[in-house]
């Protein structure tokens, strides 16, 4: 480990001037990641680190339209929110189901969604080809054994994952990201928020170096309208989905009139389907329309051998979301 | 000298170490450390074959507090530990410029602190000339090692046999590496006081870590002292003496300096060991009835250059059941692995699910429901040897956990029963666990405050030792259990072997029983004086109770401990005992281990291939059980390691030999909501072979379960699943 200076932020914009002063800063939260990643990983080695628990950032504010909440509002804290579980339910199921108590009591918000991928080979420095940490070394998880990696967003240059559970309902509800940054404040809806690897897998979202996430606005589902995460995992609890889904419909008369749908465990970014949307959108909640959305859903996917059982399992886990929140169960 | 009849089952009394742990303050190896210690930190190879062509430690040896930079360069020839009766120890460290496996270390780090160490270590540069490694254990090119241990059994004729069935299963089972994965990273602290080495290990085997370094350092026993009174974890990781050990010996000798080395979890993975993957291969042939007319099992594990292993796999199917024309094979292929170990239950877990899988197969190929099918095939007597066992309560173990799971409501037809989308099958697995007993020593002493002091250089690696030892002394003895001091984990205390092998109770025991009756026998020897009522009284005329000796029959005919001490002016009285298992066809019968029946429910989701265990019967034949709580603890913790081999274990090698998961967020072992109510049903009698009658209940806990959570995802599915662990890829 290398040493490092320690700051602990007390004003927002001097944190910003902080980081974006000095490409060898970083923001630190929760930590829960980004700690391993320093100190048993090797990965990350910055040297300062601006500490921003303690920056007035903690907050859920609810009203007609939205929750706002704060950048450092922990996991914890948002899932055991009123509002929450009243009108977004399968955001605080997706919470319940991340990690363990004790991460969800340290983990943010913000932090969450910036989580690194957990792929193995992007995580020990050792291995040499990763384009995430050395663009242009090549990807060693498509030849090596890879199991919990993407198969949507993903190519021959990175199929490193994007494991958040909770950015799964947030791209489905349109969630928007507010970022202080040295030049001021700006806004992203969270699907635009997200980069998928491409050519330039090293680059994951629109952040640039020094930006701050201050905020995270969280629509609210339409009075009556119904939500589900379902997550499939090999371990009933304490690990990342293999495959998830997070749907939300608005049913009348048993046809559906509106429905959102952000899938896990198969996007290298939080993956909304928008195409299985359109199926579903004022079609009969039966299981032929819930297998037409779920084949729209996972269309053209990169896999390898340890990941091409998910191209079916994603589409029976939304098949099977679908069929919960719709109340058409067998 | 009689003591009451031994009950089956002892009292469930709590852990006498419980306090101490639950406070924090037992101390494990890593809790130790001395003045000026310096600490260490390990640099490992990156590939698994080839020889270092450079390092570039520069960087490193100027980094601020290094005392040290180490590697085969500068390091001194050392020796090899001398072989056990079972393994060799691994080689030592440092030698050359051979790569065999990944994760080997090239290089140690000495600074004053262990994060200068850690900064340090990752400023060296080796350059590798690396080669293809060797890491298929089908390779053709890797050496085949056949009836590595002599324990391939042949009997009868297996052709005939086959060729007279009315029926025979024909199968290839795998299993993928796991890793031990104790929760005590393995620490060692070292010091030197000029040719006197004082280490602080996790080990489970004190001796033999002593045995090993004065080889290595060519210093006499006398001159090593290896402590280890607690030890967080072992399932065999702890057995051998591994590098890293070695290494902080030598840090400490290089620097003059007490050194300590933690291990990292990935370390883990690569440094102490793992459970071989294994390929098996079975024939079975029965008659119409379900009797095995046929039984051959060959397996195939690895083994690590230039290192061996004790794995036998198939070996345990040749006395599991009663049949007359038996093969068993074991083979080992030799590749460029980090070095294996036992993992709870070596060769016999895996052995086990193959064989018990086959005979479900079997089951339903001549249609019999699989517990009738292993009732008809009961082994009376070890058909190896030709005699009885020394005790046997399968046949017990099979009806009363059936009884209690309620087996007899199983629907026979794959796929007949469901809750809601939850497909529900039962299965279940016969267990014929290993016999072991090493010899074993201990010591014992009556003070004259009338408290008893009692010793030996066993482990407790959390199985409960320290807590069973204080009850069987006390008992010998008279006496409560807060008049006993047990202590254990130290190399200059009466010699034990390791805690392994489900053999140390036995053992120690055993042990601990003839040094009790020893002192007792001294007792006698001094009190007889005209002043005593116990006066020409044999061992076999007294009785012990409350802290006093007397005559069968007689409680005021006789003396108290500390009386007879006061009236000759004596602080104590000692004895030593030892014990060794006594040959087989001297006793004319067949040294048992444990048996067990498994039985399990597992729901499955057929559409998203998920598998929860439901419930799960586990009645065990472990001979006397000496403490009911700790006892159904093992088997509780054993039965979770079986969830975790049978669902979610495996340690993933990539094509460069390097360990794909080597942490516990990618390694997954069961969590709680994996593990459903485990019940646990103590049948059997005291066991003949050692004069305690227990039987270690250690491993086999974990034996079986795999079998009989796959065998319930037949009856739930219709899928047989042949290959470890039962994944949602495969069942979709």
């Amino acid at each position: 480990m290398r040493p490092f200076e320690y700051i602990r932020a007390t004003d927002p914009a001097l944190a910003v001037a902080t980081v974006a002063g000095d490409p060898d800063a970083d923001y630190l939260a929760g930590g829960t990641t980004q700690v391993d990643l320093m100190l048993k990983d090797g990965i990350l080695s910055p040297g300062r680190l601006v500490d921003i628990t303690r920056l007035p950032l903690q907050w859920i504010i609810a009203d007609a339209a939205a929750i706002r909440v704060g950048a450092t509002t922990t996991m914890e804290e948002l899932a055991a929110d009123p509002t929450v579980s009243g009108r977004v339910p399968f955001v605080r199921d997706a919470l319940l189901r991340s990690a363990s108590v004790q991460l969800r009591n340290m983990a943010t918000i913000g932090g969450n969604l910036l989580q690194r991928t957990r792929c193995r080979y992007f995580r020990d420095p050792t291995v040499d080809a990763c384009n995430k940490r050395r663009p242009g070394t090549g990807c060693a998880a498509v030849t090596g054994p890879a199991r919990m990696h993407a198969i949507l967003g993903a190519s021959e240059n990175c199929i490193a994952l994007n494991a958040s559970d909770l950015a799964v309902p947030l791209v489905a509800l349109d969630a928007i990201v507010h970022i202080l940054g040295p030049g001021g404040a700006r806004s992203v809806p969270l699907t635009e928020f997200y980069l998928e690897p491409g050519d330039t897998p090293d680059v994951e979202n629109v952040l640039v170096h020094g930006e701050l996430i201050t905020e995270i606005e969280i629509p609210l589902l339409p009075e009556g309208a119904r939500s589900a995460y379902l997550k499939v995992r090999d371990r009933t609890s304490y690990e990342f989905a293999l495959t998830s889904a997070g749907v939300a419909v608005v049913l009348e008369d048993k046809v559906i009139r509106d429905a959102r749908i952000g899938l896990g465990g198969v996007g290298t970014v939080p993956w909304r389907a928008w195409d299985a949307e359109r199926v579903l959108r004022n079609a009969p909640a039966s299981d032929e329309t819930f297998r037409a959305a779920a084949e729209a859903a996972v269309r053209d996917p990169f896999t390898v051998s340890g990941t091409a059982f998910k191209v079916e399992l994603a589409k029976r886990t939304l098949v099977r979301a679908l069929q919960t929140v719709t109340g058409a169960t067998p | 000298m009689t003591i009451e009849a031994a009950r089956l089952i002892g009292p469930g009394v709590d852990r006498v170490d419980g306090p101490l742990k639950v406070t924090g303050s037992a101390p494990y190896s890593s809790d130790f450390g001395y003045p000026h210690m310096a600490h260490a930190v390990l640099v490992r190879a990156t590939v698994a074959a080839g020889r270092i062509r450079g390092i570039e430690a520069t960087a490193a040896e100027a980094a601020p507090g290094v005392l040290a930079v180490i590697t085969h360069r500068n390091a001194p020839q050392l020796g090899r530990g001398p072989d056990t009766p079972y393994w060799r120890q691994p080689p030592p460290p440092l030698q050359d410029d051979r790569i065999v496996h990944y994760g080997q270390y090239v290089g140690v780090v000495v600074a004053e602190t262990a994060q200068q160490a850690n900064a340090a270590a990752r400023l060296i540069e080796v350059d590798y000339e690396s080669a293809e490694p060797l890491l298929d254990l089908n390779d053709p090119r890797a050496e085949l090692l056949t009836n590595p241990w002599g324990m391939d059994a042949h009997r009868g004729d297996v052709a005939a046999g086959l060729a007279s069935a009315a029926a025979t299963v024909d199968a290839t089972y795998t299993t993928p590496d796991e890793t031990n994965n104790p929760m005590g990273l393995f620490a060692t602290v070292a010091s030197w006081d000029g040719d006197s080495l004082t280490v602080h290990d996790s080990t489970q085997w004190p001796y033999s870590v002593r045995a090993t370094l004065a080889a290595t350092f060519g210093v006499p026993e006398s001159r090593v002292r290896v402590l280890a009174p607690f030890v967080g974890g072992g399932f065999g990781a702890g057995l051998r003496v591994w590098p890293h050990v070695v290494l902080t010996v030598l840090a400490a000798r290089t620097t003059g300096r007490p050194v300590k080395l933690v291990l990292t979890r990935p370390e883990m993975f690569t440094g102490i060991g793992h459970r071989t993957r294994t390929v098996q291969h079975i024939r079975l042939g029965a008659d119409r009835s379900g009797q095995l007319t046929a039984l051959e099992h060959e397996a195939k594990s690895s083994i690590a250059v230039e290192d061996d292993n004790y794995e036998p796999v198939a070996a345990d199917s040749a006395t599991a059941y009663a049949c007359p024309n038996v093969d068993t094979r074991d083979l080992q292929a030799r590749l460029n692995i980090p070095p294996p170990t036992s993992m709870r239950a070596p060769g016999e877990a895996q052995g086990n699910f193959a064989l018990e899988s086959a005979l479900d197969e079997l089951a339903y190929a001549v249609g019999v429901d699989p517990l009738e099918l292993r009732l008809r095939n009961y082994a009376e007597d070890q058909q190896q040897l030709g005699l009885p066992w020394s005790s046997k309560a399968l046949r017990a173990c099979f009806e009363q956990g059936a009884e209690r799971f309620g087996w007899s409501a199983r629907n026979p037809r794959p796929g007949a029963m469901r809750d809601g989308n939850w497909l529900v099958g039962y299965g279940m697995a016969g267990v014929s666990f290993f016999w072991f007993q090493p010899p074993c020593q201990a010591r014992a002493s009556v003070r004259r405050d009338g408290t008893a002091f009692v010793r030996s250089a066993a482990t407790d690696i959390g199985t409960g030792t320290y807590t069973v030892m204080t009850q069987l002394s006390a008992e010998l003895l008279g006496l409560r259990l807060d008049q006993v001091e047990f202590r254990l984990g130290d190399t200059d205390l009466p010699m034990s072997p390791m805690a392994g092998g489900s053999g140390l109770t036995a053992a120690l025991g055993s042990a601990i029983q003839a040094a009790c009756r020893g002192v007792i026998q001294a007792f006698l020897d001094t009190a007889d004086d005209p002043g005593s009522s116990l006066r020409g009284c044999r061992l076999d005329d007294v009785t012990v109770a409350d802290g006093r000796i007397h005559r069968i029959n007689e409680p005021a005919r006789g003396e108290a401990y500390s009386e007879i001490l006061a009236r000759h002016g004596l602080d104590e009285l000692t004895a030593d005992g030892d014990s060794a298992p006594p040959k087989p066809e001297d006793v004319g019968m067949a040294p048992a281990g444990a048996f067990a029946a498994r039985f399990v429910e597992v729901r499955v989701d057929p559409d998203l291939g998920l598998v929860r265990v439901a419930r799960m019967v586990s009645a065990i034949d472990g001979g006397r059980i000496l403490n009911e709580k700790t006892a159904n603890s093992q088997i509780i913790g054993g039965t979770v390691g079986g969830i975790g081999m049978a669902l979610l274990e495996e340690t993933v090698t990539d094509p460069t030999g390097r360990i794909a998961n080597a942490n516990l967020g990618d390694y997954l072992v069961p969590v709680n909501a994996d593990v459903p109510e485990l019940e646990v049903l103590f049948v059997g009698e005291p066991d003949r072979f050692n004069p305690i009658g227990v039987k270690g209940v250690g491993e086999i806990g974990l034996v079986g379960i795999a079998a009989a959570i796959a065998n319930a995802v037949f009856h739930a599915t219709g899928r047989r699943i042949r290959s470890l662990p039962i994944t949602v890829d495969q069942l979709l």
